[in-house]
Protein backbone atom coordinates (compact mmCIF):
# COMPACT_ATOMS: atom_id res chain seq x y z
CA UNK A 1 0.00 0.00 0.00
CA UNK A 2 1.63 3.73 -0.90
CA UNK A 3 1.07 5.72 2.22
CA UNK A 4 1.06 9.48 1.34
CA UNK A 5 1.64 10.41 5.36
CA UNK A 6 3.09 7.18 7.66
CA UNK A 7 3.81 7.36 11.03
CA UNK A 8 5.23 4.37 13.27
CA UNK A 9 5.72 4.23 17.17
CA UNK A 10 5.40 8.73 17.39
CA UNK A 11 5.95 10.06 20.71
CA UNK A 12 6.64 13.33 21.54
CA UNK A 13 6.30 15.44 24.72
CA UNK A 14 5.05 18.63 24.94
CA UNK A 15 4.55 19.19 28.84
CA UNK A 16 4.02 16.66 31.54
CA UNK A 17 0.25 17.20 30.69
CA UNK A 18 0.53 16.50 27.53
CA UNK A 19 2.02 13.98 25.24
CA UNK A 20 1.92 12.36 22.08
CA UNK A 21 1.96 8.47 22.40
CA UNK A 22 2.29 5.76 20.22
CA UNK A 23 0.87 7.23 17.26
CA UNK A 24 0.40 5.28 14.26
CA UNK A 25 -1.21 7.15 11.14
CA UNK A 26 -1.94 5.26 7.90
CA UNK A 27 -3.03 7.89 5.38
CA UNK A 28 -3.06 6.65 1.96
CA UNK A 29 -2.20 8.28 -1.10
CA UNK A 30 -5.15 10.34 -2.76
CA UNK A 31 -7.15 9.95 -0.01
CA UNK A 32 -9.09 12.78 1.98
CA UNK A 33 -8.33 12.25 5.39
CA UNK A 34 -10.44 13.69 8.32
CA UNK A 35 -8.00 13.89 11.01
CA UNK A 36 -10.85 14.82 13.82
CA UNK A 37 -10.24 15.12 17.81
CA UNK A 38 -11.74 17.74 20.07
CA UNK A 39 -9.70 20.69 21.48
CA UNK A 40 -5.91 20.05 22.12
CA UNK A 41 -5.64 16.49 21.59
CA UNK A 42 -3.32 16.87 19.99
CA UNK A 43 -4.08 17.21 15.89
CA UNK A 44 -1.96 20.64 15.50
CA UNK A 45 1.05 18.60 17.30
CA UNK A 46 0.58 15.99 15.37
CA UNK A 47 0.99 18.14 12.27
CA UNK A 48 3.92 19.91 13.20
CA UNK A 49 5.31 16.75 13.99
CA UNK A 50 4.54 15.65 10.51
CA UNK A 51 5.94 19.03 8.82
CA UNK A 52 9.18 18.70 10.52
CA UNK A 53 8.69 21.96 12.82
CA UNK A 54 8.66 19.73 16.00
CA UNK A 55 10.97 16.98 16.32
CA UNK A 56 10.23 13.53 17.91
CA UNK A 57 11.16 12.31 20.83
CA UNK A 58 10.78 8.74 19.32
CA UNK A 59 9.17 7.14 16.04
CA UNK A 60 9.15 7.19 11.91
CA UNK A 61 7.68 9.74 9.87
CA UNK A 62 7.47 9.45 6.30
CA UNK A 63 5.71 11.63 4.19
CA UNK A 64 5.17 11.58 0.45
CA UNK A 65 7.92 8.42 0.80
CA UNK A 66 10.57 10.91 2.42
CA UNK A 67 11.88 10.37 5.59
CA UNK A 68 11.16 13.74 8.36
CA UNK A 69 13.07 16.07 9.17
CA UNK A 70 15.78 14.43 7.08
CA UNK A 71 14.37 15.57 3.84
CA UNK A 72 12.26 17.98 4.88
CA UNK A 73 12.72 20.54 2.08
CA UNK A 74 11.84 18.37 -0.54
CA UNK A 75 8.87 16.81 1.14
CA UNK A 76 7.38 21.13 1.74
CA UNK A 77 8.37 21.54 -2.01
CA UNK A 78 5.23 19.41 -2.60
CA UNK A 79 3.27 20.21 0.34
CA UNK A 80 0.72 23.02 1.10
CA UNK A 81 0.15 23.86 4.55
CA UNK A 82 -2.59 26.01 6.01
CA UNK A 83 -2.13 26.54 9.81
CA UNK A 84 -4.11 26.88 12.41
CA UNK A 85 -3.81 30.68 13.07
CA UNK A 86 -2.96 33.05 9.55
CA UNK A 87 0.94 33.74 9.57
CA UNK A 88 1.29 35.19 6.63
CA UNK A 89 3.18 38.85 6.81
CA UNK A 90 0.54 41.72 7.64
CA UNK A 91 2.39 44.18 6.06
CA UNK A 92 2.56 42.44 2.75
CA UNK A 93 -0.41 43.24 0.54
CA UNK A 94 -2.46 40.37 -1.17
CA UNK A 95 -0.50 40.99 -4.76
CA UNK A 96 3.09 41.17 -2.45
CA UNK A 97 2.15 37.82 -0.09
CA UNK A 98 2.08 35.87 -3.52
CA UNK A 99 4.55 36.93 -5.87
CA UNK A 100 6.52 36.12 -1.91
CA UNK A 101 5.23 33.21 -1.36
CA UNK A 102 5.30 31.55 -5.24
CA UNK A 103 9.22 32.81 -5.07
CA UNK A 104 9.62 29.65 -3.16
CA UNK A 105 7.58 27.31 -5.32
CA UNK A 106 8.93 26.73 -8.72
CA UNK A 107 5.49 24.93 -9.94
CA UNK A 108 3.52 28.11 -8.63
CA UNK A 109 0.58 27.89 -10.86
CA UNK A 110 0.17 31.87 -10.86
CA UNK A 111 -3.13 31.86 -13.47
CA UNK A 112 -4.36 29.24 -11.00
CA UNK A 113 -4.13 31.64 -8.74
CA UNK A 114 -5.19 34.56 -10.60
CA UNK A 115 -8.42 32.19 -11.79
CA UNK A 116 -9.25 31.42 -7.86
CA UNK A 117 -8.41 35.05 -6.45
CA UNK A 118 -11.70 36.60 -8.76
CA UNK A 119 -13.45 33.61 -7.44
CA UNK A 120 -12.74 34.58 -3.94
CA UNK A 121 -12.96 38.15 -4.93
CA UNK A 122 -10.06 39.03 -3.00
CA UNK A 123 -8.47 42.81 -3.70
CA UNK A 124 -5.10 42.97 -5.12
CA UNK A 125 -3.55 45.79 -3.33
CA UNK A 126 -5.56 45.16 -0.45
CA UNK A 127 -3.08 45.19 3.16
CA UNK A 128 -3.17 41.55 4.56
CA UNK A 129 -3.63 43.42 8.22
CA UNK A 130 -6.54 45.02 6.53
CA UNK A 131 -8.14 41.63 5.50
CA UNK A 132 -11.07 39.84 6.99
CA UNK A 133 -10.85 36.74 8.74
CA UNK A 134 -12.63 35.04 6.01
CA UNK A 135 -10.45 36.62 3.12
CA UNK A 136 -7.74 35.81 5.29
CA UNK A 137 -8.87 31.89 5.28
CA UNK A 138 -9.52 32.03 1.24
CA UNK A 139 -6.11 33.50 0.75
CA UNK A 140 -4.45 30.67 2.54
CA UNK A 141 -6.33 27.84 0.74
CA UNK A 142 -5.43 29.99 -2.61
CA UNK A 143 -1.87 30.26 -2.08
CA UNK A 144 -1.76 26.94 -0.96
CA UNK A 145 -3.73 25.20 -3.91
CA UNK A 146 -1.46 27.22 -6.13
CA UNK A 147 1.22 25.43 -5.52
CA UNK A 148 -0.29 22.68 -7.15
CA UNK A 149 0.73 20.43 -4.06
CA UNK A 150 0.37 16.43 -3.85
CA UNK A 151 -0.32 16.87 -0.23
CA UNK A 152 -2.61 19.03 1.40
CA UNK A 153 -2.28 20.01 5.25
CA UNK A 154 -4.84 21.75 6.46
CA UNK A 155 -5.14 22.58 10.45
CA UNK A 156 -8.68 23.54 10.90
CA UNK A 157 -8.88 25.45 7.78
CA UNK A 158 -12.33 26.91 8.30
CA UNK A 159 -12.43 27.20 11.62
CA UNK A 160 -13.80 31.14 12.58
CA UNK A 161 -15.20 31.48 9.07
CA UNK A 162 -18.87 32.12 8.58
CA UNK A 163 -20.91 29.34 6.65
CA UNK A 164 -20.94 31.31 2.85
CA UNK A 165 -16.82 31.54 2.97
CA UNK A 166 -16.76 28.04 4.33
CA UNK A 167 -18.39 26.64 1.57
CA UNK A 168 -16.45 28.86 -1.08
CA UNK A 169 -13.58 27.20 0.99
CA UNK A 170 -14.58 23.63 0.61
CA UNK A 171 -15.70 24.08 -2.77
CA UNK A 172 -12.34 25.23 -3.46
CA UNK A 173 -10.58 22.48 -1.94
CA UNK A 174 -13.33 19.63 -3.67
CA UNK A 175 -12.35 21.46 -7.02
CA UNK A 176 -8.85 20.65 -6.76
CA UNK A 177 -8.76 17.03 -5.77
CA UNK A 178 -11.11 16.93 -8.39
CA UNK A 179 -8.44 17.82 -10.70
CA UNK A 180 -5.76 15.41 -9.77
CA UNK A 181 -4.78 12.91 -7.19
CA UNK A 182 -3.32 15.30 -4.53
CA UNK A 183 -3.35 13.69 -0.95
CA UNK A 184 -5.42 16.10 1.61
CA UNK A 185 -4.94 15.99 5.15
CA UNK A 186 -7.61 17.74 7.17
CA UNK A 187 -7.68 18.63 11.01
CA UNK A 188 -10.99 19.82 12.67
CA UNK A 189 -13.20 19.46 15.62
CA UNK A 190 -16.08 20.05 13.12
CA UNK A 191 -17.70 16.90 12.25
CA UNK A 192 -19.92 17.40 9.46
CA UNK A 193 -17.60 19.15 7.70
CA UNK A 194 -15.79 16.75 7.47
CA UNK A 195 -18.18 14.03 6.66
CA UNK A 196 -19.19 16.07 3.37
CA UNK A 197 -15.72 16.27 2.10
CA UNK A 198 -13.63 13.19 3.18
CA UNK A 199 -13.16 9.46 2.52
CA UNK A 200 -11.28 8.35 5.48
CA UNK A 201 -11.05 9.56 9.11
CA UNK A 202 -8.58 9.54 11.78
CA UNK A 203 -10.10 10.15 15.70
CA UNK A 204 -7.56 11.66 18.25
CA UNK A 205 -7.90 12.06 21.58
CA UNK A 206 -5.75 13.33 24.07
CA UNK A 207 -2.36 12.24 21.87
CA UNK A 208 -4.16 9.10 21.09
CA UNK A 209 -5.36 7.52 17.65
CA UNK A 210 -8.64 6.21 19.33
CA UNK A 211 -9.28 4.32 15.60
CA UNK A 212 -8.52 5.29 11.74
CA UNK A 213 -10.97 3.56 9.37
CA UNK A 214 -13.56 4.64 6.32
CA UNK A 215 -15.19 7.12 6.14
CA UNK A 216 -17.89 4.85 5.02
CA UNK A 217 -17.70 2.35 7.44
CA UNK A 218 -17.48 5.54 10.25
CA UNK A 219 -20.82 6.58 9.44
CA UNK A 220 -22.47 3.17 8.83
CA UNK A 221 -20.33 1.04 11.32
CA UNK A 222 -21.43 3.42 14.20
CA UNK A 223 -24.80 2.15 15.74
CA UNK A 224 -27.21 3.01 18.90
CA UNK A 225 -29.29 -0.61 19.52
CA UNK A 226 -31.78 -0.88 22.31
CA UNK A 227 -31.96 -4.49 23.34
CA UNK A 228 -34.43 -5.93 25.87
CA UNK A 229 -33.40 -9.29 28.22
CA UNK A 230 -29.63 -7.96 27.61
CA UNK A 231 -27.01 -11.18 28.55
CA UNK A 232 -25.61 -10.33 31.99
CA UNK A 233 -22.38 -11.83 30.74
CA UNK A 234 -21.08 -10.22 27.29
CA UNK A 235 -17.83 -11.97 26.93
CA UNK A 236 -16.54 -11.63 22.91
CA UNK A 237 -18.70 -9.49 20.60
CA UNK A 238 -18.49 -9.67 16.57
CA UNK A 239 -18.56 -5.88 17.17
CA UNK A 240 -17.19 -3.41 19.27
CA UNK A 241 -18.84 -2.34 22.22
CA UNK A 242 -18.61 1.52 23.34
CA UNK A 243 -21.11 2.35 25.41
CA UNK A 244 -23.97 0.62 27.49
CA UNK A 245 -26.51 2.26 29.63
CA UNK A 246 -29.59 1.20 31.59
CA UNK A 247 -33.47 2.31 29.90
CA UNK A 248 -35.55 1.19 32.16
CA UNK A 249 -35.87 -2.55 31.71
CA UNK A 250 -33.67 -2.06 28.66
CA UNK A 251 -30.61 -1.70 27.84
CA UNK A 252 -29.18 0.37 25.05
CA UNK A 253 -25.30 -0.15 23.40
CA UNK A 254 -23.41 1.63 21.35
CA UNK A 255 -21.29 -0.24 18.93
CA UNK A 256 -19.02 -0.03 16.58
CA UNK A 257 -18.04 -2.40 13.36
CA UNK A 258 -22.42 -3.51 13.00
CA UNK A 259 -23.52 -5.57 10.56
CA UNK A 260 -26.90 -6.63 9.89
CA UNK A 261 -26.38 -10.60 9.92
CA UNK A 262 -24.49 -9.63 13.56
CA UNK A 263 -28.48 -9.38 15.35
CA UNK A 264 -28.09 -13.24 15.60
CA UNK A 265 -25.75 -12.83 18.27
CA UNK A 266 -28.40 -11.05 20.84
CA UNK A 267 -30.51 -13.94 19.62
CA UNK A 268 -28.41 -16.51 20.75
CA UNK A 269 -27.54 -15.05 23.96
CA UNK A 270 -31.14 -14.99 24.16
CA UNK A 271 -31.57 -11.26 24.01
CA UNK A 272 -34.16 -9.88 21.69
CA UNK A 273 -33.46 -6.77 19.39
CA UNK A 274 -35.75 -3.71 19.56
CA UNK A 275 -34.38 -0.91 17.38
CA UNK A 276 -31.21 -0.20 15.85
CA UNK A 277 -30.57 3.54 14.97
CA UNK A 278 -28.15 4.86 12.63
CA UNK A 279 -25.66 7.55 14.53
CA UNK A 280 -24.45 10.82 12.31
CA UNK A 281 -20.84 11.19 12.85
CA UNK A 282 -21.45 13.80 15.11
CA UNK A 283 -22.71 11.03 17.51
CA UNK A 284 -20.59 8.56 16.43
CA UNK A 285 -17.46 10.74 17.25
CA UNK A 286 -18.81 11.57 20.75
CA UNK A 287 -19.36 7.88 21.49
CA UNK A 288 -15.81 6.77 20.52
CA UNK A 289 -14.38 9.67 22.48
CA UNK A 290 -16.55 8.45 25.35
CA UNK A 291 -15.15 4.97 25.41
CA UNK A 292 -11.66 6.18 24.77
CA UNK A 293 -12.18 8.04 27.90
CA UNK A 294 -12.87 4.83 29.82
CA UNK A 295 -16.65 5.35 30.74
CA UNK A 296 -17.80 2.68 29.75
CA UNK A 297 -19.49 0.29 32.70
CA UNK B 1 13.43 33.99 -3.18
CA UNK B 2 16.17 36.40 -2.27
CA UNK B 3 14.22 39.32 -4.36
CA UNK B 4 11.11 38.57 -2.58
CA UNK B 5 13.08 38.36 0.98
CA UNK B 6 14.52 41.69 0.00
CA UNK B 7 11.38 43.83 -0.87
CA UNK B 8 9.78 42.26 2.24
CA UNK B 9 12.64 43.32 4.18
CA UNK B 10 12.52 46.49 2.79
CA UNK B 11 8.55 46.87 3.66
CA UNK B 12 9.40 46.55 7.17
CA UNK B 13 12.89 48.54 7.50
CA UNK B 14 12.42 51.41 5.03
CA UNK B 15 11.42 54.20 7.11
CA UNK B 16 14.08 53.25 9.28
CA UNK B 17 16.59 53.10 6.58
CA UNK B 18 15.22 56.57 4.81
CA UNK B 19 16.13 58.23 8.82
CA UNK B 20 19.29 56.55 8.63
CA UNK B 21 20.04 57.84 5.29
CA UNK B 22 19.40 61.16 5.79
CA UNK B 23 21.55 61.10 8.77
CA UNK B 24 24.41 59.25 7.32
CA UNK B 25 24.43 62.23 4.35
CA UNK B 26 24.43 64.37 6.74
CA UNK B 27 26.81 63.77 9.19
CA UNK B 28 29.70 64.27 7.20
CA UNK B 29 28.24 67.39 6.00
CA UNK B 30 28.40 68.45 9.80
CA UNK B 31 31.97 68.90 9.52
CA UNK B 32 32.51 71.47 6.86
CA UNK B 33 29.80 73.18 8.44
CA UNK B 34 32.67 74.76 10.35
CA UNK B 35 34.50 76.51 7.68
CA UNK B 36 34.51 75.53 4.13
CA UNK B 37 37.78 77.52 3.16
CA UNK B 38 41.08 76.87 5.47
CA UNK B 39 43.86 77.63 2.64
CA UNK B 40 46.35 79.25 4.30
CA UNK B 41 44.33 79.26 7.49
CA UNK B 42 46.40 79.78 10.72
CA UNK B 43 47.60 76.68 12.30
CA UNK B 44 45.52 77.39 15.21
CA UNK B 45 42.12 77.76 13.49
CA UNK B 46 43.44 74.60 11.69
CA UNK B 47 43.35 72.76 14.87
CA UNK B 48 40.67 74.11 16.39
CA UNK B 49 38.73 72.85 12.76
CA UNK B 50 40.58 69.37 12.54
CA UNK B 51 39.16 68.77 16.45
CA UNK B 52 35.80 69.85 15.49
CA UNK B 53 35.41 67.62 12.66
CA UNK B 54 36.86 64.79 14.64
CA UNK B 55 34.15 64.85 17.46
CA UNK B 56 31.44 65.16 14.50
CA UNK B 57 33.55 61.85 13.91
CA UNK B 58 32.81 59.94 16.73
CA UNK B 59 29.03 60.39 16.15
CA UNK B 60 29.56 57.89 13.04
CA UNK B 61 30.05 54.68 14.38
CA UNK B 62 27.32 55.41 16.76
CA UNK B 63 25.13 55.76 13.82
CA UNK B 64 26.52 52.38 12.78
CA UNK B 65 25.38 50.95 15.67
CA UNK B 66 22.26 52.17 15.48
CA UNK B 67 22.03 51.53 11.61
CA UNK B 68 23.26 47.66 12.96
CA UNK B 69 20.63 47.22 15.66
CA UNK B 70 17.54 48.21 13.85
CA UNK B 71 18.21 46.25 10.70
CA UNK B 72 19.51 43.10 12.65
CA UNK B 73 16.58 43.11 15.33
CA UNK B 74 14.13 44.03 12.38
CA UNK B 75 15.09 41.03 10.19
CA UNK B 76 13.30 38.41 12.46
CA UNK B 77 10.01 40.68 13.48
CA UNK B 78 8.28 39.31 11.16
CA UNK B 79 8.62 35.93 11.64
CA UNK B 80 8.90 36.22 15.33
CA UNK B 81 4.88 37.41 14.88
CA UNK B 82 3.92 34.52 13.45
CA UNK B 83 5.65 32.18 15.90
CA UNK B 84 8.24 31.57 12.16
CA UNK B 85 5.50 28.84 11.14
CA UNK B 86 5.66 30.32 7.85
CA UNK B 87 9.47 30.71 7.37
CA UNK B 88 9.18 26.39 8.72
CA UNK B 89 6.88 26.00 6.12
CA UNK B 90 8.97 27.21 3.24
CA UNK B 91 10.47 24.68 1.21
CA UNK B 92 14.07 25.65 1.73
CA UNK B 93 16.55 24.46 4.57
CA UNK B 94 16.46 26.66 7.53
CA UNK B 95 19.62 27.31 7.18
CA UNK B 96 19.36 28.33 3.83
CA UNK B 97 16.52 30.75 4.86
CA UNK B 98 18.36 32.49 7.81
CA UNK B 99 21.20 33.26 5.02
CA UNK B 100 18.73 34.98 2.46
CA UNK B 101 17.48 37.29 5.76
CA UNK B 102 20.69 38.09 6.87
CA UNK B 103 21.84 38.63 2.72
CA UNK B 104 18.57 40.61 2.85
CA UNK B 105 19.08 42.73 5.41
CA UNK B 106 23.28 43.01 4.41
CA UNK B 107 21.74 44.67 1.29
CA UNK B 108 19.72 47.64 3.13
CA UNK B 109 22.48 48.02 4.99
CA UNK B 110 24.17 49.79 1.60
CA UNK B 111 21.76 52.31 1.15
CA UNK B 112 22.74 53.99 4.10
CA UNK B 113 26.80 53.27 3.89
CA UNK B 114 26.24 54.79 0.08
CA UNK B 115 24.28 57.94 1.93
CA UNK B 116 27.48 57.98 3.96
CA UNK B 117 29.96 57.89 1.00
CA UNK B 118 27.87 60.38 -0.82
CA UNK B 119 27.73 62.83 2.26
CA UNK B 120 31.53 62.31 2.19
CA UNK B 121 32.49 63.09 -1.14
CA UNK B 122 30.27 66.24 -1.07
CA UNK B 123 32.13 67.30 2.46
CA UNK B 124 35.54 67.05 0.82
CA UNK B 125 34.27 68.74 -2.58
CA UNK B 126 32.79 71.62 -0.53
CA UNK B 127 36.06 72.41 1.22
CA UNK B 128 39.37 73.69 0.82
CA UNK B 129 42.15 71.58 2.54
CA UNK B 130 45.55 73.54 3.79
CA UNK B 131 48.21 71.76 2.93
CA UNK B 132 49.27 68.83 5.36
CA UNK B 133 45.45 67.83 5.65
CA UNK B 134 43.54 65.17 4.05
CA UNK B 135 40.49 63.74 3.27
CA UNK B 136 39.59 60.17 4.01
CA UNK B 137 36.30 59.74 2.35
CA UNK B 138 36.79 56.23 0.67
CA UNK B 139 38.29 54.82 3.87
CA UNK B 140 36.11 56.01 6.13
CA UNK B 141 32.63 54.88 4.03
CA UNK B 142 34.35 51.34 4.24
CA UNK B 143 35.17 51.19 7.55
CA UNK B 144 31.33 52.78 8.31
CA UNK B 145 30.15 49.84 6.10
CA UNK B 146 32.34 47.25 8.10
CA UNK B 147 31.36 48.45 11.66
CA UNK B 148 27.32 48.75 10.41
CA UNK B 149 28.04 45.14 9.05
CA UNK B 150 29.53 43.62 12.20
CA UNK B 151 26.74 44.99 14.42
CA UNK B 152 24.00 44.10 12.19
CA UNK B 153 25.78 40.60 12.46
CA UNK B 154 25.48 40.63 15.96
CA UNK B 155 22.22 41.83 16.37
CA UNK B 156 21.05 39.57 13.85
CA UNK B 157 22.26 36.50 15.67
CA UNK B 158 21.23 38.31 19.17
CA UNK B 159 17.89 38.46 17.54
CA UNK B 160 17.11 35.03 15.83
CA UNK B 161 18.23 33.25 19.31
CA UNK B 162 15.81 31.56 21.35
CA UNK B 163 13.72 32.76 24.24
CA UNK B 164 16.40 30.33 26.38
CA UNK B 165 19.59 31.39 24.78
CA UNK B 166 18.32 35.37 25.00
CA UNK B 167 17.83 34.77 28.86
CA UNK B 168 21.24 32.65 29.33
CA UNK B 169 23.22 35.76 27.35
CA UNK B 170 21.15 37.73 30.57
CA UNK B 171 22.23 35.50 32.88
CA UNK B 172 25.41 36.16 31.87
CA UNK B 173 25.96 39.74 31.93
CA UNK B 174 23.90 39.82 35.16
CA UNK B 175 26.51 37.64 36.86
CA UNK B 176 28.90 39.47 35.12
CA UNK B 177 27.79 42.67 36.90
CA UNK B 178 26.99 40.99 40.39
CA UNK B 179 30.77 39.40 40.07
CA UNK B 180 32.13 43.01 39.90
CA UNK B 181 29.50 44.45 42.64
CA UNK B 182 31.40 41.24 44.77
CA UNK B 183 34.92 42.43 43.94
CA UNK B 184 33.67 46.14 44.64
CA UNK B 185 32.66 44.64 48.25
CA UNK B 186 35.67 42.62 48.84
CA UNK B 187 38.06 45.23 47.92
CA UNK B 188 39.64 43.97 45.21
CA UNK B 189 40.58 46.76 42.24
CA UNK B 190 39.96 44.38 39.02
CA UNK B 191 36.64 44.88 37.34
CA UNK B 192 35.16 41.80 35.35
CA UNK B 193 32.67 44.50 32.92
CA UNK B 194 36.26 46.33 32.73
CA UNK B 195 38.05 43.63 31.44
CA UNK B 196 34.76 42.07 29.39
CA UNK B 197 34.47 45.49 27.71
CA UNK B 198 38.06 45.33 27.32
CA UNK B 199 38.05 42.06 25.55
CA UNK B 200 34.85 43.45 23.52
CA UNK B 201 36.39 46.38 22.15
CA UNK B 202 40.25 45.69 21.34
CA UNK B 203 40.95 43.65 18.13
CA UNK B 204 40.37 40.51 17.88
CA UNK B 205 37.31 41.66 20.17
CA UNK B 206 33.78 42.22 17.66
CA UNK B 207 33.50 45.94 18.66
CA UNK B 208 37.12 47.10 18.07
CA UNK B 209 35.85 48.26 14.82
CA UNK B 210 33.99 50.39 16.68
CA UNK B 211 36.43 52.54 18.86
CA UNK B 212 39.70 54.43 17.78
CA UNK B 213 39.65 57.77 15.61
CA UNK B 214 36.76 58.21 12.65
CA UNK B 215 38.30 61.11 10.58
CA UNK B 216 37.13 62.29 7.39
CA UNK B 217 39.91 64.66 7.63
CA UNK B 218 42.95 64.21 9.24
CA UNK B 219 46.93 65.23 9.12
Amino acid sequence: MNYAIETSGLEYRASRRFEIRDLNLRVRSGAIYGFLGPNGSGKTTTIRLLLGMLRAQRGAITVLGRQVPGEMARILAETGYVPERPHLYPYLSLEEAIHFHAAFYPGFDVAYAAELRQGFGLPLDQKLAKLSKGEMGKLHILLVLAQRPRLLVLDEPTDGLDPVVRRDVLAALLDFCSQGTATVFISSHLVHELERICDWVGVLDDGKLVVELPMQSFKNGIKRIRISNPPSLIGDTPFVLLQREMAGTEQVWVVRGWQPPMVQWFEGAGAGVREIVDLDLEEGFVELLRSSRGSRF
Amino acid sequence: MYTQVLKAQWLTARTAVMLLVVLAFALPLLVVTYGGNLEGAPSGRVATWLFAAQRIGVLIPGLALLLGLLLGLGAWAPDHAGNHVYALSLPVPRGMYVLLRFAAGATLLAVPVAALGIGAAVAVASVKLPSGVHAYPLELTARFALAALVCYAIFFAISIATRRAVLATLGVVCGILLADLLLVALGVESSVTQSVFYLLTTWPGPLSILMGRWALFDV
